[in-house]
């Protein structure tokens, strides 16, 4: 029952629609396809509502702490609060800012998670949109925040700002190399760019047992891609205050705020398809809807992620691109290399 | 026509790495640095002149706002260029409190600079770990003393209170845990590689600049110059105790770090030793003084070792009640001579690395 | 091997995850404070004499005083602590040979207002003429004498103040908060 419970819902609406009769197809689809869009908005919004509050959470038990603890049990909306704080303050512009591109980019910023999640299949049958081409797009969809950050840095007329966009564009740039050449090595394997094959493909082994280093190559750019520690050099507030936020104040910075825990879990659940089997169940508890599996998987990695950021500290912006350059996209071609080598050699034994 | 310039970045006054209102003008080529020119004065409040306003004893709790992280050996080192002023006999057992609360001072000053460094290279939990450490300290301090932070705990001639009941059991007990709490740091910064990566072999610092520049503490030390006055002059009664004086090798970034990391180590076992002996000593906590000081007329200069350098007093008496001229020399603000020549060519996340492995303190930079 | 501290670090974070937390729901509860807290001042108007020690160890020029004479001996009528210049050295109480006044655990001296920040410790009318001599003359014997300050003030006379009067100063007190 609880498997089918958002699959039964669409059903549902598909047939309430189709009951009517006058509507056409074509329409009660489109109709069905916005519902489920609009539930992506929210899923996602109430989810970086929720990672705030549980990385806040996570950093003061590291650290001998209780975290938010006022608002709400356990300071539960403690985010909510904080958000209706930053929403009633005054958006301040600054004199020589460029007024249009400054407070276009918090507005677009969140645009990248949001259509990455359009995609993805976050349970058996639970994609809002399958597409063919679902790797292709979720790689380039994703690449897009440099954008806004740069346009954030740059319109914001601050020197500190400008650094930050600076070390945002080289930094995502270059491990935008290494995340797409370590995907490639699953897609050679699965031969499907559509999400649901790749999942289909790792029903009896993960792709993390077969592609090990890929995983690494894979996570540590997603960290990367994220502008989390130890790669936060974006924010870098010991270094240069907050980077391309730094002039922003109220709703702009919470959306900045909030876009990156949107792009955290974007990329969990990227990690997830790609290496972890998705939704599929291991040792056979499907007992365990599947969609709850995709969020435990989704969410020990977010706690990783989380986990990095409260041990490490920050690394230098030379030693950064090095390791990009010099490390992980060497290690991730190889990683293709050996495996066709690997996938010929198989297919000559004929296994 | 395209051509590359150079910029000009104000790093501080209000920056969250300056360690309070510090500020460094960059001029920067890209992230790379050119010229770095310290500007200090943010945090003036002219100890110096107030205390000739004020009366010897009236002077002590000033000298606890200067360096606040090691208050009590700011009070130590005036209290005791007043009582060489004067040839003031310091009873036995006020030595010893003056001994173990300086060292709990030590101890807190470098545990925070421990943590702020951690903090400064990126790594958070670090620093509040080592706030979990400092704060138990402090609430020891602050049994003692009544004030966490700003103890004004020594006097001219003494000490201002005994030790309370089970105070010392309590001390040691927190000593005996301190080597754990220690290993814990080292585990979760030192041992890092992304934090050696960012401190290795960054600022420089040769012993004979070190020398040159009149540089001071652990900076001195890392730079492989053996010069503690605990052991080289041992001023109060520390040639009873058995320790060590940590050095560096290479004088960067990670062995001042390192070296502080080890002093704490040798402050734990001063005080667990100061523990040991103190419990045979009885007697008076302060000599007999009278209630006005009136210091013969002469001048006097005396330092000690406090936790960021030596900090000296030098005292002008005019035969009055108040001093004549006080001027004090700031370890912090020395150790920051050489900081320009340190910053250059390195990269802006460089300044935060150097600048917190000197462990400045504003309060004190400033005066 | 490079990464065992990275592997290190992240094993003594996850140590620290399930370790007992240290910190406390502040307002709702409070470590408790030592002893020998430099906290609010509070003065024993009984035991004071008004000599005006305090106000001459005080550093910052903190505490005022004002005093009026009322028969043989001095009254205290207003004893006011600037409060936001306090250094909290505790010098003060050192100096008190009576003392009079004291810290206590009391940490909390917020104000909403810049009026409200110095600490009115007394406020009060001096009687008109003295009450209850007998009582005065009885107990005037020298009690040990502090050292000579430069301006302190000869009258160095234990005062046991009328019982209505110490009432009234409690009020006072009060009010002044």
């Amino acid at each position: 029952m609880l498997e089918n419970l958002f699959v039964g819902t669409t059903d549902w609406l598909r047939s309430l629609l189709g009951g009517i009769g006058f509507l056409p197809t074509e329409i009660a689809e489109s109709i069905v396809l916005v519902v489920k869009l609009v539930a992506v908005l929210v899923f996602i919004l109430v989810n970086a509502l929720w990672l705030v509050y549980m990385e806040r959470k996570v950093a003061a038990f590291m650290q001998a702490r209780i975290g938010p603890n006022r608002v709400g049990p356990w300071g539960l909306l403690q985010t909510t609060a904080d958000i209706g704080k930053l929403i009633s303050k005054e958006i301040i512009i600054p004199k020589k800012a460029d007024k249009v591109v400054f407070l276009l980019a918090p507005v677009l910023i969140f645009m990248p998670p949001l259509m990455v999640f359009a995609v993805l299949p976050i349970g058996k049958n639970m994609a809002a949109l399958d597409l063919n081409i679902g790797v292709f797009y979720l790689l380039a969809i994703a690449s897009l925040s440099t954008l806004f950050f740069f346009m954030g840095g740059w319109a914001s007329n601050n020197k500190y700002s400008l650094l930050g966009a600076m070390r945002t564009v080289a930094q995502m740039v270059s491990y935008e190399l290494p995340l797409v050449l370590s995907l490639l090595g699953v897609i050679m394997i699965v031969g499907s760019l559509n999400l649901s094959d790749i999942i289909a493909a790792q029903e009896h082994t993960w792709l993390i047992f077969t592609q090990p280093i890929a995983f690494l190559i894979f996570f540590i750019a997603a960290v990367a891609e994220t502008n989390r520690c130890p790669f936060d050099l974006v924010e870098g507030e010991s270094e240069i205050i907050n980077g391309p936020y730094t002039e922003y104040g109220g709703m702009g910075f919470a959306m900045f705020f909030l876009a990156e825990y949107a792009n955290i879990m974007v990329v969990c659940a990227m990690a997830t398809i790609m290496f972890l089997g998705g939704w599929h169940a291991p040792f056979g508890l499907t007992f365990i809807p599947s969609w709850v599996w995709f969020f435990i998987k989704m969410y020990v990695l977010i706690f990783i992620v989380m986990q990095f950021r409260w041990t490490y500290p920050r690394i230098r912006v030379d030693q950064l691109m090095g390791f990009g350059w010099k490390v992980l996209v060497p290690l991730s071609l190889a990683n293709i290399f050996v495996t066709g080598i690997g996938m010929y050699i198989y297919r000559a034994i004929g296994w | 026509m395209l051509r590359t310039q150079e910029y000009i970045l104000n790093f501080g006054p209000q920056h969250p790495a300056t360690h309070g209102v510090f500020q460094v003008i960059l001029t920067l080529d890209g992230e790379r640095i050119v010229k770095a020119e310290p500007v200090c004065g943010y945090l003036h409040r002219g100890i110096e002149k107030l205390a000739e306003a004020r009366t010897y004893t009236q002077v002590i709790p000033y000298t606890d706002r200067m360096d606040y992280l090691a208050a009590m050996l700011q009070n130590w080192g005036y209290v005791q260029a007043v009582e060489k002023l004067m040839g003031i006999e310091v009873p036995e057992r006020a030595e010893y409190l003056r001994i173990i609360s300086g060292e709990l001072s030590r101890l807190t000053s470098h545990v925070l600079a421990t943590g702020v460094y951690a903090l400064d290279v990126g790594g958070f939990t670090g620093f509040l770990l080592c706030f979990r450490e400092r704060e138990k300290m402090m609430d020891l301090l602050e049994e003692l003393t009544g004030s966490r932070m700003t103890t004004s705990y020594a006097r001219i001639g003494g000490v201002a209170d005994d030790v309370t009941e089970g105070w010392l059991d309590k001390l040691d007990k927190l000593m005996d845990e301190m080597p754990g709490y220690i290993e814990e740091y080292n585990g979760l910064i030192t041992g890092n590689e992304i934090f050696q990566a960012r401190t290795k072999f960054i600022g420089k610092l040769t012993p004979e600049t070190s020398i040159n520049y009149s540089l001071s503490g652990p900076v001195l030390r890392a730079s492989g110059v053996n010069y503690d006055l605990r052991k080289a002059k041992p001023y109060g009664i520390y040639d009873r105790f058995d320790f060590e004086v940590p050095l560096g090798t290479n004088g960067d970034c990670f062995d001042r770090f390192y070296c502080r990391v080890l002093e704490m180590e040798q402050s734990v076992r001063i005080i667990k030793q100061a523990i040991e002996q103190i419990k045979e000593v009885d007697g008076p906590i302060i000599a007999k003084v009278p209630k006005v000081l009136k210091p013969p007329k002469g001048e006097v200069y005396q330092e000690i070792e406090s936790s960021k350098g030596i900090i000296g007093y030098y005292i002008v008496s005019d035969g009055t009640n108040k001093p004549y001229r006080m001027h004090v020399r700031r370890p912090s603000f020395i150790n920051l001579g050489y900081l320009d020549e340190m910053l250059r060519g390195y990269l802006v996340a460089d300044v935060v690395a150097i600048l917190g492995s000197i462990d400045i303190v504003l309060g004190e930079v400033d005066c | 091997m490079f990464g065992k501290g990275l592997v290190k670090g992240l094993q003594i974070t996850w140590k620290e995850f399930w370790a007992p937390k240290l910190t406390v729901e502040y307002p709702d509860k409070q470590h408790p404070m030592p002893e020998r807290f430099h906290g609010k001042f509070v003065l024993d108007v009984d035991k004071c004499i008004a000599c005006g020690l305090c106000v001459n160890a005080c550093p910052n020029r903190v505490i005022s005083l004002n005093k009026q004479k009322v028969g043989k001996k001095q009254y205290l009528t207003d004893y006011k602590m600037d409060i936001q210049y306090c250094l909290f050295c505790g010098l003060c109480v050192e100096s008190c040979n009576k003392g009079a006044i004291h810290f206590t655990q009391d940490f909390n001296m917020n104000q909403y207002f810049y009026k409200n920040i110095p600490l009115v410790l007394v406020r009060r009318e001096a009687p008109a003429e003295p009450l209850e001599e007998p009582a005065t003359g009885g107990e005037e014997k020298p009690k040990p004498k502090p050292k000579p300050k430069p301006q302190a003030p000869k009258e160095e006379k234990v005062a046991e103040p009328a019982p209505p009067a110490a009432e009234s100063e409690a009020a006072a007190g009060k009010e002044g908060q």
